[in-house]
């Protein structure tokens, strides 16, 4: 194959797969690669979710002011974890010199990753982890990962929203999908967070703005009491405020995500708060790590990135923010690594 | 009988007189069918092709065929099996979610304790369960396949829900995995699977009584019955067929992803009906092939796969994948 490339390449193919060739052989070679031959492999989740989007905006917009290439490909559809597993297989076979991951499950993409880590490829994982147990059957190894801490986020709301309406209320609870490990983080760590509150639920709404509306319904009938309504994800609070709106009830809904609806939503006043993540954050520093590790350096294995309510308070701050990024600024480990 | 001379162009072929290459070429392109048999290799060829003439060391390494093959045999059990239920007029809807419940169950009988033979056996019945009652209400109850396949799609997909309780079951066996990423010489394991299948699919539909029977079904119901052909009957085991067939396959996706997951995959079912439709399957019954899905789900594979390589956006890959599936369909219409 490598006699091949050599015959039948032309131009900028053959300084980069000769570039990849040398980078295989010894790393410490790689430290002379220019941003321009860097090659980045992103496989993501579906695109039909405003949350993806913005991590791929980060991938793609980071990669251009950088100069490097990036080819993003997604899941055909957010359940389609085979689907998502061809997609990674295809481009494991290529020269790309860094993959950035984001698993439909936890499981899906271990035999891929397995196949990446053989050619001796970094992987940076961000936003949803991979198993360990599964990947290392595979022989698979991740470089980096880049996420949110979720129990941090769920702990944040719920000190939040304690602050807002003081402790002891009865606080209504509603989940993703019934077993899902981001789902029962921010749900324990809101409980956390809201020590000394009563809780009622969680009810698994499934991610689902509808199925979170009639629940929130259902929950309304059987405790007018409640005083507060924590969901997992931005999507569920939508429903969730719809639901108390119908009711005619003035009471704080809280969401995880902060997409960019919900973030409208809040700065129109029918949702509370959502304990912001950042996708576009993600994106960005999984192309960092990758172009760090292009060039010979290293990166830290684990990176939590930043997570802030945003409520009426600094919502004009966050919606002013191109992109949507954490008002205020965060700290990103790899941007200084670069070599420019 | 005219059902048979129908699904068989080789036969129309052997009884011309004219021997030279060349004139038979020209009366079997004048037929039809001779098109809607062969019109995906032709496009399954011209992917190849393309694909190949513009990254030909990154889409045409046996690294890469290697991958279109593993991507393209689950799939293509899920066609053959939807190509039976077509094949007489009908249509299974419900093959995603007969899939994921076939899933759970093995998932669940293997976090038992159970060993990997008796956990197949499991998810494979459940598929089979699911395909009978879907065929014994459609023959017996003369409601639409399209109705009650529909129907079950929802209720299989529920069950799955209600046993794994929502959650999934990580699968850790090593034989499972060497299934999914062995092979023997260059031809994957799961794509010897899915090949034996589909040979063995054929020969019950084209080389026994019984298949003659599943064509004739789907040619004309009420003639087939006055022939004395058992319509319920036949109607009961394609559905059977397709729904041990998404049993199966069941397993051979947690090979491939380590996990039993409750959740259904819709792609995988339009996958299967665009396949069928691809590979020159009539929709209104009589006319089968095997070997016409069987292509057409490595066309569609080859497709995903070339636009990933080549690195055509996603929402591309989308619009391009359909037009294939509407433009090959409109070709074997027309003609």
């Amino acid at each position: 194959m490598k006699k091949n490339n050599r015959f039948l390449t032309v131009g900028i193919s053959v300084v980069a797969a000769s570039a990849l060739v040398l980078a295989g052989a010894s790393t410490s070679n790689a430290a002379a690669k220019k941003l321009t031959t860097i090659r980045i492999a992103a496989v993501v989740k579906g695109l039909d979710n405003p949350y993806f989007i913005s991590v791929k905006a980060g991938i793609v917009d980071t990669a251009k002011s950088l100069g490097v290439t990036a080819n993003v490909q997604a899941a055909p559809g957010l359940n389609d974890d085979i689907g998502q597993a061809n997609k990674l297989d295809a481009l494991a076979g290529q020269n790309y010199d860094c993959y950035i991951v984001i698993p439909i499950s936890s499981n899906n993409l271990s035999q891929g990753l397995g196949k990446v880590t053989k050619k001796g490829k970094p992987i940076i994982n961000i936003d949803s982890p991979v198993d360990p147990a599964s990947l290392k059957a595979a022989g698979g190894k991740i470089t980096s990962f880049a996420g949110t801490d979720n129990t941090a986020a769920g702990k944040a709301g719920g000190q939040s929203m304690v602050k807002l309406i003081g402790s002891g209320k009865k606080i209504a609870l509603i989940a993703g999908l019934a077993g899902n490990v981001t789902s029962n983080a921010r749900i324990d760590g809101f409980k956390a967070g809201a020590a000394g509150s009563t809780f009622v639920g969680p009810v698994n709404a499934d991610w689902d703005t509808t199925k979170a509306l009639d629940a929130a319904n259902q929950m309304l009938v059987a405790d007018p009491d409640i005083a507060g309504f924590f969901a997992a994800n931005d999507q569920m609070a939508q429903g969730i405020a719809k639901a108390v709106a119908a009711a005619g009830k003035k009471i704080p809904v809280y969401g995880v995500d902060g997409i960019m609806d919900n973030l409208n939503l809040i700065k129109a006043g029918s949702v509370t708060a959502s304990v912001s993540q950042y996708p576009y954050v993600m994106g960005k520093m999984g192309v960092e790590a990758c172009v760090v590790l292009a060039q010979g350096g290293k990166v830290p294995a684990w990176t939590v990135t930043p997570h802030k309510v945003i409520d009426a308070s600094n919502i004009d701050a966050a919606l002013k923010t191109k992109n949507n990024l954490p008002p205020g600024g965060y700290t990103d480990p790899y941007a200084a690594l670069i070599k420019k | 009988m005219k059902l048979s001379t129908k699904s068989s162009t080789s036969s129309a072929q052997a009884e011309e007189v004219d021997t030279s290459m060349y004139s038979k070429l020209r009366v079997a392109m004048k037929d039809p069918f001779f098109w809607s048999n062969w019109i995906v290799v032709v496009a399954f060829i011209l992917v190849v092709v393309v694909f190949g003439a513009i990254k030909p060391h990154s889409f045409l390494t046996m690294y890469n065929l290697n991958n279109v093959l593993v991507a393209s045999s689950i799939p293509a059990i899920i066609a053959v099996g939807q190509t039976f239920a077509v094949t007489t007029a009908g249509i299974d809807l419900s093959v995603s979610s007969t899939m994921t419940l076939g899933a759970v169950v093995f998932g669940l009988t293997f976090t038992n304790g159970w060993p990997l033979w008796g956990s197949a056996v499991a998810g494979t019945i459940a598929g089979f369960l699911c395909g009978v009652l879907n065929g014994a209400i459609i023959a017996k109850r003369k409601i639409s396949d399209f109705i009650v396949t529909l129907g079950m799609l929802s209720v299989a997909a529920g069950f799955a829900l209600v046993f794994s309780d929502g959650r999934p079951r990580q699968i850790v066996s090593t034989q499972l995995s060497t299934l999914a990423i062995g092979g023997f010489g260059q031809v994957p394991y799961l794509m010897i699977i899915a090949l034996s299948i589909a040979i063995a699919a054929h020969f019950f539909l084209f080389n026994t009584r019984f298949g003659t029977h599943i064509l004739a079904t789907g040619g004309d119901p009420d003639v087939a019955r006055s022939m004395g052909v058992n319509i319920d009957l036949v109607k009961i085991v394609v559905y059977a067929i397709s729904g041990t067939l998404a049993g199966f396959a069941a397993m051979l996706t947690i090979s491939r992803i380590g996990a039993a997951e409750p959740a259904a995959n819709t792609s995988i079912l339009l996958n299967s009906v665009a396949a069928v439709v691809l590979g020159g399957v009539s929709l209104f019954g009589g006319r089968g092939t095997i070997f016409g899905p069987f292509v057409a789900t490595l066309l569609l594979q080859a497709l995903t796969n070339g636009l990933t390589v080549v690195g055509v956006a996603a929402y591309y890959q989308y619009v391009s994948i359909g037009l294939v599936v509407i433009l090959s369909a409109a070709l074997v219409r027309t003609k």
